[in-house]
């Protein structure tokens, strides 16, 4: 589905169906799909619609650029050791028009079930997206319009057995790669103590070959915070 | 140009007429190039910022090049001295602490609010019986925006000596219902349903858990009560929503939301008439 697509076009894939149609000289971009419609009219000359896997935190409304995921087991870390491990993490479709250079978000769409929660205490704490995830020991399956594949590199530097249950992200670093059968992302954890993490994204993609995605994040706004994430209220 | 030439411009420059064109000119100048300098920031920046930094930030900005103007291009062409402005500025103060306390206290009210910072520009608070947005904050007074859209001036010592409630200056925010069902219904099959209710409301926060128990037998009804926690940000929607969602859910599920009712014995049953 993720790709470049010529106009006019209409695809209908999982209950959404896309289209931008010439009416009248004018191009008219629709969306169809069971929590809702969008209409908007296009006034351009030459351009193409781009399908990519973006940042999960536009649905059903931008509050926060944290995304928490849970684990649904904990993991013991021993002291001074470094670990690969693969997550879940859902996805949303962005719908870009583009002419060339420049490009624009149409819309967004995302086929998975949305929550948040709060990381840490209502004072100091951090409004997150919240998804909850097995911990896989190699690449899981997914359907890559619904999840990608997160690849972990916890590393723990203290000296101390470290319990870690959730993991926070900060979506201004979120670097997407997508392939035909797949939607990826790597990340590092640092443990820098019993309830103090320090998360970050690598700018690489999980298989070869695999396309980046469009950084919705990066092209929008400037973070305050820095790419990073601290994780200070626990693991 | 030698110094023959140059006399009629020094002249002219001592003429106070001429320092006053100069000192005006100035400070025309300065409020120009402060106004530019902020619509500037604000048309480059109002994408990356909130509104709340924009705004200090602009504000620095525009204060910055006055003071400026003022210290490096108005008081040397008055030939005011360093030493008369720290006397000036005594003086000035003392008439200042006896001519204008309530300005002053304003003053000083407004940098310590801007220190302290309680409220921000876009809170939504409650100062003072106000309940509103906050529009600005001056270095006098503090704007609110009510939530009926009227324009309230508050001046910033009473904003800084009376009680502030801000309802967004935590990011999550709790709100509660009793929901009082019917003594027949299955109050366990209810707390299972709202259960699902909240966890099906994306903005209805995972943790910090939400809460679902029989809180008391009541006389008319068993009541549920039922504690959500929310962003702030979309705290009231949440909090409008569910209450009416509940309702509906429960009764589609054949339980009903109790109301006050008596039920009455008599110790010798009634001899019955029969109506023709």
């Amino acid at each position: 589905m993720f790709g470049s697509y010529d106009i006019p076009f209409n695809i209908e894939h999982e209950g959404i169906s896309l289209s931008v149609e010439k009416e009248d000289n004018l191009y008219t971009y629709k969306r169809k799909a069971f929590y809702g419609t969008e209409e908007k009219t296009l006034l351009f000359d030459t351009g193409k619609v781009l399908l990519n896997p973006i940042e999960p935190l536009n649905r059903p409304k931008e509050i926060t650029s944290f995304l928490l995921v849970e684990f649904d087991k904990s993991i013991v870390i021993g002291p001074g050791t470094s670990k690969i491990i693969y997550i879940k993490f859902p996805i949303e479709i962005g719908v870009f028009i583009s002419n060339n250079k420049n490009f624009e978000i149409l819309d967004v769409l995302t086929l998975v079930n949305q929550k948040f929660t709060l990381y840490g205490d209502p004072a100091s704490g951090v409004i997150c997206k919240y998804w909850n995830s097995s911990v896989y020991s190699k690449i899981p399956e997914t359907n890559p319009i619904m999840e990608g594949v997160m690849e972990v590199k916890i590393e723990n530097t203290t000296t101390r057995w470290v319990e870690v249950s959730k993991a926070v992200f900060n979506a201004y670093d979120m670097r997407i790669y997508y392939s035909h059968s797949l939607v990826s992302m790597k990340a590092k954890m640092k443990i820098l103590g019993d309830q103090m993490a320090e998360t970050v994204f690598s700018n690489a993609p999980l298989k070869a070959g695999m396309t980046k995605s469009i950084e919705l994040y990066n092209a929008r706004k400037v973070s305050v915070l820095g790419p990073k994430f601290l994780m200070g209220e626990g693991l | 140009m030698n110094l023959t030439e140059m006399t009629p411009f020094i002249q002219a420059y001592e003429s106070p007429i001429f320092r006053f064109v100069i000192v005006v000119v100035t400070i025309i100048l300065a409020f120009f190039v402060s106004k530019l300098a902020t619509f500037y920031f604000r048309r480059s920046f109002r994408e990356k910022m909130s509104k709340d930094h924009l705004e200090i930030v602009l504000k620095v900005i525009s204060y910055s090049i006055i003071i400026i103007a003022i210290l490096f291009f108005v008081l040397p062409t008055l030939n005011v001295q360093e030493s008369s402005i720290l006397v000036a500025g005594s003086v000035f103060g003392l008439v200042i602490g006896f001519a204008s306390q309530s300005i002053v206290g304003n003053l000083i009210s407004g940098l310590f609010l801007m220190i302290e910072r309680p409220i921000k520009v876009g809170n939504l608070v409650n100062i003072d019986g106000n309940s509103g947005t906050v529009e600005d904050i001056s270095i006098i007074s503090t704007i609110i925006r009510t939530y009926d859209g009227l324009y309230v001036r508050i001046p910033n010592e009473k904003v800084f000596t009376t009680t502030i409630t801000n309802y967004v200056a935590n990011v999550a925010r709790r709100f509660e219902y009793v929901v009082g069902i019917r003594y027949e219904d299955d109050a366990d099959q209810a707390i299972d349903i709202i259960e699902n209710l909240i966890s099906e409301n994306p903005f209805a926060l995972k943790n910090p858990t939400p809460s679902v128990f029989v809180d008391t037998l009541g006389d008319n009804a068993v009541n549920i009560i039922v504690r959500i926690w929310a962003p702030v940000t979309d705290w009231y929607s949440v909090k409008t929503e569910m209450l009416w969602i509940i309702k509906k859910t429960l009764e589609e599920n054949g339980i009903e939301i109790a109301f006050p009712q008596r039920t009455v014995w008599f110790a010798n049953e009634l001899s019955k008439k029969e109506i023709q």
